[in-house]
């Protein structure tokens, strides 16, 4: 069942903007990361580490949630538009099923989101001439923060889920970045879902914030996920649908 | 006379009046509260713990800081804003049935001017933060009412440019995620355009809410020690962008009524 409402979901994103917007918006952080780097030279002396500060300096912190939101807003935006929640909930399929669909394909396209930034920071360090490529570390750190991304996108798809306009979810997003930013910075991120994409990101540190250990992270991640999962496939078993 | 008056009042309240029965139950006022929260709560933890050296610089600090997370938040803030307010016409199919009630200038107009109100209450809302945070943490520092008034007026005029941009985005948009990412965009561009040349900056649109920052910084690198002195106010510039803003909103304005259904 899981496999065809993937299908489905996939079918549904065919020809889609959501495309566009993944490929467009890390584009803006990555110029913007690269020019800072380039204009504090000689005080940012860690060479591709300086150059991942720069790019995940704001992107991590402030727009990488609201980006899942947009993701997330597009997806539901289709099942409140022309009564198709009516057609959804109809279907031969298990509420965990639709919602676990939606969630696989956030999370194929915020992979295809974390990986255009890696892309884009290497072609960043080529054109500030570092030589090699970047240490392994940093591939880590950008697949760590796909996986806050489990977190932040059940989240957003239950907020999108419950919220029928499209904008709010999005707000609330950055709302919530700008929380974990205050939250992280008090040592108390490992509590709010929207700080771990900080700390998985390991956005704006030379240093590996998760040396000591990365299962408090995991645990984190993972009771959000059931957290969030679990209250979406109550409600939708149990709450009338409004088509 | 009098009677002219009158209908004229009641011309004017008329499609106010529709655009605010539109927005009952939507809690429209949230948004920007809840942008208005956060913003209080950062200022309030950037401002904790304040030395007497800090008490004695403490609102300089804010008026700088205010208009960096002006550009941060309020692009998106907006976005957030217009397609709420917009998108029930676009979702609820409504134009056609509209135009045949009300003039398509008028509806642009009044739902922008809907939309300026709940920028205009959080504008507010950002001059109070000031006051607030004095009393809160004792600064020792005058508060200069002129510069409160300052902000909120830049902050709220600034925001009114971009509100052009986002609304006919909004109405012209049948799916919101162009004029979302187009906020999510200019909230990036703001921010960095505050660390671009003077000359590039002015170029960005999102980069108004911190063009007009009424103190600069200087940093005491062997004091470890940040200082601030008053800024002049650049009334051309100030003044070439409210002509902009308004040269905008008439181009968008035409662009739209030209616009068919």
């Amino acid at each position: 069942m899981l496999h065809l409402c993937i299908k489905a979901e996939n079918a549904k994103l065919r020809h889609s903007v959501i495309w566009l917007a993944a490929l467009l918006v890390p584009v803006i952080p990555a110029i913007m990361g690269t020019f800072n780097y380039l204009q504090n030279t000689d005080i940012l002396t860690g060479a591709w580490y300086s150059l991942w500060s720069q790019f995940t300096l704001f992107y991590s912190l402030l727009f990488y949630a609201p980006l899942i939101g947009v993701y997330c807003s597009y997806l539901w935006r289709l099942e409140h538009m022309n009564h198709n929640w009516n057609v959804l909930m109809t279907m031969p399929v298990s509420p965990a099923s639709i919602f676990a669909g939606k969630l696989v394909i956030i999370l194929k396209v915020t992979l295809f989101t974390q990986l255009w930034v890696y892309v884009l920071f290497v072609i960043g360090g080529k054109l500030v001439h570092f030589p090699g490529l970047p240490p392994l570390d940093i591939l880590l750190w950008t697949l760590r923060g796909t996986l806050a991304a489990i977190a932040i996108g059940t989240l957003q798809l239950l907020l999108s889920m419950c919220i029928r306009s499209f904008a709010i979810p999005i707000g609330i997003a950055l709302a919530g970045g700008c929380i974990g930013l205050v939250l992280s910075n008090l040592n108390m991120g490992l509590f709010w879902p929207y700080a771990l994409l900080m700390m998985g990101m390991n956005s704006n540190s030379y240093e590996d914030k998760m040396s000591g250990g990365l299962l408090p992270f995991l645990i984190s991640t993972l009771f959000f996920f059931l957290l969030f999962f679990g209250i979406s496939i109550y409600l939708l078993k149990k709450r009338d649908v409004k088509a | 006379m009098n009677t002219a008056v009158q209908q004229n009042t009641k011309k004017l309240r008329r499609p106010a009046a529709v655009e605010f029965q539109k927005g009952r139950r939507l809690h429209l006022f949230l948004i920007p509260f809840g942008f208005f929260m956060v913003i209080l709560l950062w200022s309030v933890y950037a401002s904790k713990d304040p030395s007497d050296y800090e008490k004695a610089q403490g609102y300089a600090y804010l008026f700088f800081e205010m208009p960096l997370l002006n550009c941060m938040t309020m692009p998106l803030m907006i976005a957030v804003l217009a397609s709420r307010l917009c998108d029930m016409e676009i979702k609820g199919q409504t134009l056609k049935l509209l135009y045949t009630l009300q003039e398509k200038g008028s509806f642009y107009d009044w739902k922008y001017l809907h939309e300026a109100f709940y920028l205009l209450l959080f504008c507010l809302g950002e001059g109070l933060i000031f006051p607030l945070c004095g009393r809160l943490f004792g600064f020792t520092e005058t508060l200069s009412i002129i510069l409160v008034i300052r902000h909120v007026a830049v902050a709220f005029i600034a925001g009114t440019v971009v509100l052009t941009l986002q609304h006919i985005l909004s109405l012209c948009s049948g799916n919101q995620i162009l004029p979302l990412v187009a906020g999510l965009a200019g909230s990036f561009l703001g921010l960095f355009s505050m660390f671009f040349p003077h000359e590039i900056a002015r170029l960005i649109l999102w980069g108004y809410f911190g063009a007009f920052v009424p103190y600069s910084m200087n940093y005491d690198e062997a004091a470890r020690l940040l200082s601030f002195s008053p800024a002049a106010f650049p009334v051309g510039e100030f003044a070439g962008f409210c002509i902009f803003g308004v040269a905008f909103y008439l181009v968008c304005r035409s662009v739209f009524l030209r616009r068919e259904v």
